[in-house]
């Protein structure tokens, strides 16, 4: 036995899990000891990715929330208003407009009808319009809400709320309150992974950042050019051998230095050289999609090599299937204030194909039931006309949008919310972004009144100090 | 504003006292209690009522506004934060009673209602003149809650007895032992002189000692030694940098604007401003002052404004389409919560939408707290489309080597004044400018004509054809080349010519009809430069003079292919006709003066079109004008001044028309032409600009904002500062010094202690109260809170200086202990909260890579200055939004300058320092993290800045040529932790070195792809294996950790 192996067996399993102080990261320790990685109850307030049990029984283990940036319009998806279509050019009526504010309508607006058809799909009848043709293959997989509102009509401030419940820099993302909720099943591999399709959007890194959480809790991109995370490859001209070689000595000295000096900080220093030196074999190893069955490609659409939304698709399958927690894609390219119709035509061409293959695929693969799929974006579009009527767009709007959720323990087909006859207002069901989020941690089991962490004297939480489940999206 | 000064909770000692004599029904005037004998007032019946309706709601089981509430017995007498509410049986001297019949608005109660009837306010009267009683069992039973301990004064506290008063070494060393002591257990030994070095060192300027100071300290036997180094590190410029990281965090400094485009801001001469300020060792309170109003200070320096960069590092979020007043309204909310946390240790941010919940502060509080930043212009500016970050910014004065340049320049300016004079006297000798008017005169007197002139020949010097055609123009045709210049000569024919015309036309045989010859589509010509000359008849021999051609006009000209662009002498700018295609065009040209050429003259035009593509002109026609030229050839005013009579033209029409004439002489425009190039370059000397912050004239009114929402106004509020801490002494300025001034008050409880705690943490890693961010209820108790307490009094009895705090921590035994352990130590005090040893955590981020250079031998001592971009992977800055700047990696001393330097871009800090625990600067931090990740050693081992690093300790190590290589492994050791390493140690790094030597031998292509080409006369095999060491030690934990 090695020096810092016997001061490491020194330490007793209980305070691994308890000197969670910054710093102390304890699932290295962990499987240094050789512990099982059987789940530790959510302690107070953990700082490593190990794997914890959640409060109660969770529907759904892993997630995939895809977040179209920019705000794709819910009314030539998903909501098909005839009252819009019968006023289309009518001037708005005044009471919708009392006390609003726009990003970027004056004057009195008018009525912007869609141009594309909706029709009904599956048992459930959910409709769909014609842009979303594969999507509706999963009619009854999907859990629509219809009435989802947010606090902020900016993008860069609603994108933070959308992803952290606050509209502000500074506080951790569902993604990182997710992962600091339940740790990560593969220790070789980043718990909480984003990708990017198009600019990276408005309000940048914090949307996946761990805000006051630890920070091993925020995402790691998995970037598209370059090292697929960053400093992943040697240095050229250094090949593997020679890494492991100097990782080894590394190791060696560090271990030496454990004897002498007794801070189990550094027994986790040695266990995350060796995870880093795992991490350098096993991300490629994911990134390479090119050994995937022609059948599989063909479903998605992927083009290995290129960077698209279809490959990131393919991706976040490959990563919930080797235990990853949590896989945020961002599509860029969603905000139409012009031209929207023909726009979204190409923005659906894009994601529509993959997004439906994802579902199947996962659901082939016997996942769907453990993944809970998210899409959805920061706010919605206005049923107001924008620009003029040859080049029509719609404005940023909050009060009233569509998200679906999929899988993980949702109610496939449902439909929750109704908003008014012009889609403006919800008039039934109204859910806040707090109540979305409250519903996606439920869904993981996860109580969201309970999953806090205390951060300047308060105990904060993803819901702030709103949030309701909805039941109704419950299956 | 001003707030009447009244007994305060702090004082809660003498007033318990007081209370005891008023509850003594003793005490009471003999004659009140006749007249309450008189007609008895019921409690329940008579007073509750008045309480629950009046007074509840602000002060009952809802809300504590001054942390009173009158619903519970108990509360009452013990008062809020202005005292008892009353005293019994003396309804005058009762606080309830003065409020609720006070003339005076602001006090009287309650606030902004109907004043108490008369009938009520005897209720009142009579009430406590009968002793003020309160049966049991109305109302809750509530007893007044002990005042938490971080809003009491520190109070010095004697130092402790102790057992071994022999390891007091500084009087912190007495409270640390006094609890050892009490938990049985003994300080650890001192560290090793070379670890300790290393640590004091990191500790005070962040950079790890030399070898050579490590040798020197070994040395010295002197009893100070250790307390030279002290000073030695103290009055260290790196003083500076090192204790400005920490206070940048929480200041939010970063060198952009967050949020959607996050575009580059300047306003790193606060960074520099914090830097000196700390190695000036600049009081505390004065650092506060500077910061929080320094704007506000009589004749104030631009040091000064420029420390008010400090609350103009809020983010601002300048995306399409955003409400500029809700962006203002964020960042004063963001001011309120940074001052809140770095001075109070106080989380304001509750007390945005409703009194705190665990702490004394309310609403009111807080947005009396909001009124002192809420004077400020907006700081986003918006057409609709496009929105910018504005608000104030300052010139700082030039730099001394910009300054002499300018002056130079200005030099330059006078001496070509000079010239011009002489150039106009010349150009006004005789009679010159008789001559030109006459000439002017005459032209203007003839109507103007064109006067088609003839063909004499045509080229195409890219190979065309071409036919004159009856009507002298010029039908190209056959090959099309890619780029042609045609060459043009014409008989003039005419006399007082006053400029040309270029006609290009249609014709069926062109591509698209013309008049371009590009294609079917699109028969676009792009014209580049057309220039005119003159060749004398009688002077056959004589070379063609060229003419100046100003004022050109079109009919039509294409976005961005101006005709003007036809004529300035710049073959990127064209005249071009995209779309109006299939139809004539013309151009005109004015000479500058009218040409006296003969009729026989002869002129030669050159149409360069270079363009490409073959978008050359397919048929023109030249043409040229007599008679009256066009207005702008002689410009309206000077039109005019011309038919005024000489002798009636004033003095002023004189000089105008005086100075066009000279303007026209060619040795004037061309001085003129180099005056303006050096006006242009005069100007681009800009002095450096920084944000600050400046009152607006106008007051803006301050508001409660109900729930926090800006649109919500509430009740309105004037600057105060919160009601549960001591008010402030001096007269108030009703501006942010008065802020300023009560944070800095010595009678403020929370300031001293939390900068103390601060620093404290910066040294062993975690602050005697934990949570440093949180000194209210909520927070971590204090672990020594006597110790804590003779700080804050010893730095407020020091004149504030972090100085003399941080040289009392790192001179105490407590500090100098070996912070090595066993197991079991580390498993019963992982936070190290007994101090039974001495600190050893993981570098902040910036040391980490601070430290790394230092090693490598590469790391440069360069203070202030713009931001610096060391190597950074390609790709992690991004496009955002409309805003996509371009990392240009530093060269020289630039690529490794301290990590205090390296650009702060929001979106996208430095991925080594994210890995490393940095946050992104978007809001106020005080106490990173400290992880240990994968990827932290995926940093250290393969970071392009890292593989450099190692590459040039490599090259260091190979350098001592003066040293076997054991004695190399151990000088490099020594580098990277000062100690000396172990013969085990050397071993393995020994070992290491072989083995890749060997290998590399074998293979000395791969050394050259690892290390690059090595300079001439060095082993580039022995560079590849001492890479090896060098990226061990740099990633060993001993070197990343300060132990």
């Amino acid at each position: 036995m090695t020096p810092y192996e016997e001061a490491a067996q020194a330490l007793s399993r209980r305070e691994l899990f308890q000197n969670v102080s910054a710093g102390i990261g304890s699932i290295a320790l962990a499987s240094l000891l050789g512990a099982e990685g059987g789940a530790a109850p959510l302690a107070s307030q953990p700082t490593s990715l190990a794997v914890r049990s959640p409060h109660f029984a969770p529907r759904a283990k892993n997630v995939i929330f895809l977040h179209m940036v920019g705000a794709p319009s819910q009314l030539d998806l998903f909501e098909a208003k005839p009252a819009l279509i019968k006023n289309d050019g009518q001037l708005c009526p005044d009471e919708y407009l009392e006390g609003q504010r726009f990003a970027f309508l004056r004057g009195h607006p008018k009525l912007l009808g869609t141009e594309f058809k909706f029709t009904q799909h599956g048992q459930s009848g959910l409709e769909f319009s014609e842009l979303l043709p594969n999507l509706a293959t999963h009619a009854d997989d999907i859990c629509l809400i219809k009435t989802l509102h947010t606090d902020h009509f900016n993008h860069a401030p609603a994108q933070l709320f959308f992803q952290t419940g606050f509209g502000r820099f500074g506080r951790p993302t569902l993604g990182a309150w997710t992962t600091y909720g339940l740790g990560s099943e593969n220790q070789d591999l980043p718990g909480f992974v984003v990708m990017i399709t198009g600019q990276v959007a408005g309000a940048g890194n914090s949307l996946w950042g761990s805000g006051f959480l630890p920070t091993v809790f925020q995402g790691i991109e998995f970037r598209s050019q370059g090292d697929p995370v960053l400093f992943l490859s040697n240095p050229s001209g250094l090949e593997v051998p020679g890494r492991k070689r100097i990782v080894d000595a590394i190791n060696q000295l560090n271990g030496t230095q454990l004897a002498d000096v007794g801070d189990p900080e550094i027994a986790t220093r040695i266990s995350q050289y060796e995870m880093a030196y795992r991490m350098q074999a096993s991300v490629p190893e994911l990134m390479d999609i090119s050994q995937e069955p022609a059948r599989v490609h063909a479903m998605y659409g992927t083009q290995p090599g290129q960077v698209n939304f279809a490959n990131n698709c393919l991706l976040a399958r490959r990563l919930v299937e080797r235990g990853t927690r949590f896989v945020q894609l961002f599509d860029q390219g969603w905000d139409h204030h012009g031209s929207v119709f023909s726009s979204l035509r190409n923005k659906c061409k894009q994601v529509d194909q993959p997004t439906a293959a994802l579902l199947s695929d996962l659901k082939e693969r016997g996942l769907l039931d453990e993944t809970l799929v998210v899409w959805g974006s920061e706010f919605g579009r206005t049923p107001l006309l924008q620009s003029d009527r040859a080049k029509a767009g719609r404005d940023h709007h909050k009060d009233a949008y569509c998200v679906w959720m999929a899988g993980g323990g949702v109610k496939g087909g449902a439909t929750i919310g109704a908003t008014d006859e012009l889609g403006y207002f919800p008039v039934e069901d109204a859910v806040h972004v707090n109540d979305f989020h409250a519903t996606l941690l439920h869904l993981l089991g996860l109580d969201h009144r309970r999953l806090t962490y205390k951060f300047q004297g308060r105990q904060y939480r993803l819901t702030d100090v709103g949030g309701e489940v909805v039941q109704k999206a419950i299956g | 504003m001003h707030r009447t000064p009244l007994p305060s909770l702090l004082v809660a000692t003498a007033l318990s006292a007081v209370g005891w004599l008023v509850e003594n029904p003793l005490y009471c005037r003999a004659a009140e209690a006749q007249a309450a004998r008189e007609t008895a007032v019921d409690f329940v019946r008579d007073i509750q009522p008045i309480l629950a309706d009046r007074c509840h709601a602000c002060h009952g089981e809802d809300a504590q506004e001054g942390q009173l509430r009158l619903d519970a017995r108990a509360i009452v007498l013990h008062g809020g934060v202005s005292g008892p509410a009353l005293v019994q049986g003396d309804s005058e001297r009762s606080l309830l009673l003065q409020r609720v019949t006070s003339s005076d608005d602001d006090l009287r109660m309650p606030p902004d209602d109907e004043p108490l009837t008369a009938e009520q306010v005897e209720l009142l009267r009579r009430w406590i003149a009968a002793g003020a009683p309160w049966p049991a069992g109305a109302g809750p039973d509530i007893q007044p809650q002990e005042t938490h301990w971080a809003y009491l004064p520190p109070q010095r506290p004697a130092l402790p007895r102790v057992q071994d008063p022999s390891w007091v070494r500084t009087p912190i060393d007495a409270f640390i032992l006094r609890k050892l002591d009490s938990a049985g257990l003994r300080p650890a030994p001192r560290a090793e002189r070379a670890r300790l070095l290393r640590r004091l060192s990191l500790d005070l300027i962040g950079i790890p000692p030399t070898v050579a100071e490590v040798d020197a300290f070994l040395a010295d036997d002197r009893p100070d030694a250790y307390d030279r180094v002290v000073d030695r590190l103290l009055a260290s410029p790196q003083y500076g940098v090192r204790w400005a990281r920490p206070w940048l965090d929480a200041a939010r400094y970063a060198d952009s604007n967050g949020y959607q485009a996050d575009q580059y801001r300047n306003v790193w001469p606060y960074r520099d401003w914090v830097i000196r300020a700390m190695n000036d060792d600049m009081p505390f309170d004065q650092f506060t002052l500077e910061q929080l109003a320094g704007d506000l200070l009589p004749a104030a320096t631009i040091s000064q404004k420029i420390a008010t960069g400090f609350a103009r590092l809020t983010t601002c979020n300048v995306e399409a389409g955003v409400d500029p007043e809700e962006n203002r309204v964020n960042q004063i909310i963001d001011r309120v919560n940074t001052t809140g946390t770095v001075w109070l240790g106080t989380t304001m941010e509750c007390a945005q939408c409703h009194n705190h919940k665990y702490d004394p502060f309310t609403q009111q509080d807080y947005y009396q707290l909001f009124a002192y930043f809420n004077n400020t212009p907006l700081e986003v500016e918006g057409n609709g489309v496009t929105y910018n970050f504005v608000g104030p910014k300052m010139d700082l004065p030039l730099a001394a080597d910009q300054q002499a340049q300018r002056e130079e320049l200005i030099a330059r300016r006078r001496q070509l004044t000079t010239v011009r004079d002489a150039a106009i006297e010349k150009r006004l000798s005789g009679d010159a400018m008789q001559r030109w008017e006459q000439a002017v005169a005459s032209a203007r007197a003839t109507a103007p004509t064109w006067h088609v002139m003839e063909i004499e020949s045509f080229t195409s010097s890219g190979g065309a054809s071409h036919a004159i055609l009856e009507d002298q123009s010029v039908l190209v045709g056959g090959p099309s080349p890619d780029k042609d210049t045609y060459t043009v000569v014409v008989k003039s024919g005419v006399s007082g010519i006053t400029g040309f015309k270029l006609e290009t036309l249609t014709d069926p045989s062109l591509p698209g009809g013309g008049p371009g010859r590009h294609s079917d589509q699109r028969p676009n010509f792009v014209l580049n430069e057309f220039t005119a000359q003159s060749v004398q008849a009688d002077t056959q021999t004589s070379s063609p003079q060229p003419i100046l051609l100003r004022g050109a006009q079109a009919d039509f000209s294409q976005a961005r292919f101006d005709v003007g662009g036809a004529i300035d002498g710049d073959p990127k700018t064209a005249w071009a006709i995209n779309p109006e295609f299939g139809k004539s065009h013309a151009a005109t040209f004015l000479t500058r003066q009218p040409l006296t050429a003969g009729a026989d003259s002869r002129f030669v035009f050159t149409l360069d079109q270079r363009h490409g593509g073959g978008r050359t002109i397919g048929r023109l026609r030249l043409a040229a004008l007599t008679g009256q030229p066009a207005t702008d050839m002689i410009p309206a005013a000077i039109a005019k001044i011309l038919d005024v009579p000489q002798e009636q033209r004033t003095a002023q029409q004189a000089n105008q028309l005086r100075d066009h004439f000279t303007g026209l002489d060619p040795d004037v425009a061309a001085v003129d032409a180099q005056l303006a190039t050096l006006k242009k370059q005069i100007d681009a000397i800009t002095p450096i600009t920084t944000l600050v912050m400046v009152e607006q004239q106008q007051v803006r009114e301050s508001a409660i904002f109900r729930r926090g929402d800006f649109l919500q106004r509430g009740r309105s509020v004037q600057m105060q500062t919160p009601a549960t801490l001591p008010a402030l002494g001096e007269e108030p300025t009703g501006d942010r010094r008065e802020l300023a001034r009560w944070l800095v008050d010595q009678r403020n409880p929370l300031t001293a202690r939390v900068a103390v705690n601060r620093w404290w943490a910066g040294i062993f890693g975690r602050g005697i109260v934990g949570t440093i961010e949180d000194f209210g209820t909520q927070g971590d108790r204090p672990t020594h809170p006597e110790l804590l307490d003779w700080l804050a009094t010893e730095l407020v009895a020091r004149h504030w200086s972090m100085k003399h705090i941080h040289r009392l921590i790192v001179s105490s035994n407590c500090y100098q202990q070996s912070s090595k352990g066993t197991p079991a130590m580390f498993a019963e005090d992982p936070y190290n909260q007994l101090y039974a040893r001495g600190p050893r955590f993981r570098l902040p981020a910036e040391t980490v890579r601070d430290n790394a250079l230092a090693v490598a031998g590469l790391l440069s001592h360069t203070l202030d200055g713009p931001p610096v971009f060391p190597p950074q992977p390609a790709g992690v800055w991004r496009h955002v939004g409309r805003n996509a700047p371009k990392y240009a990696t530093s060269q020289g001393d630039d690529r490794v300058r301290r990590g205090i330097y390296v650009i702060w871009r929001r979106s996208a800090p430095y991925p080594s320092f994210t890995n490393f625990d940095a946050p992104d600067r978007a809001s106020c931090v005080v106490n990173r993290p400290r992880t240990n990740t994968p990827l932290q050693a995926l940093t250290l081992m393969n970071d392009e800045a890292y593989v450099e690093m190692a590459i040039s300790l490599a090259q260091v190590i190979a350098g001592r040529k003066d040293l076997t290589s054991e004695e190399r492994i151990v000088d490099a050791f020594r580098r990277a932790v000062s100690r000396l390493p172990t013969d085990a140690e050397v071993r393995v790094l020994a070992d290491v070195y072989d083995r890749e030597r060997s290998r590399y031998e074998q293979s000395p292509a791969a050394a050259e792809k690892l290390v690059g080409k090595q300079p001439a006369g060095v082993n580039t095999t022995e560079i590849a294996a001492w890479f090896f060491v060098a990226n061990i030690l740099l990633n060993l934990d001993e070197t990343i950790t300060k132990g």
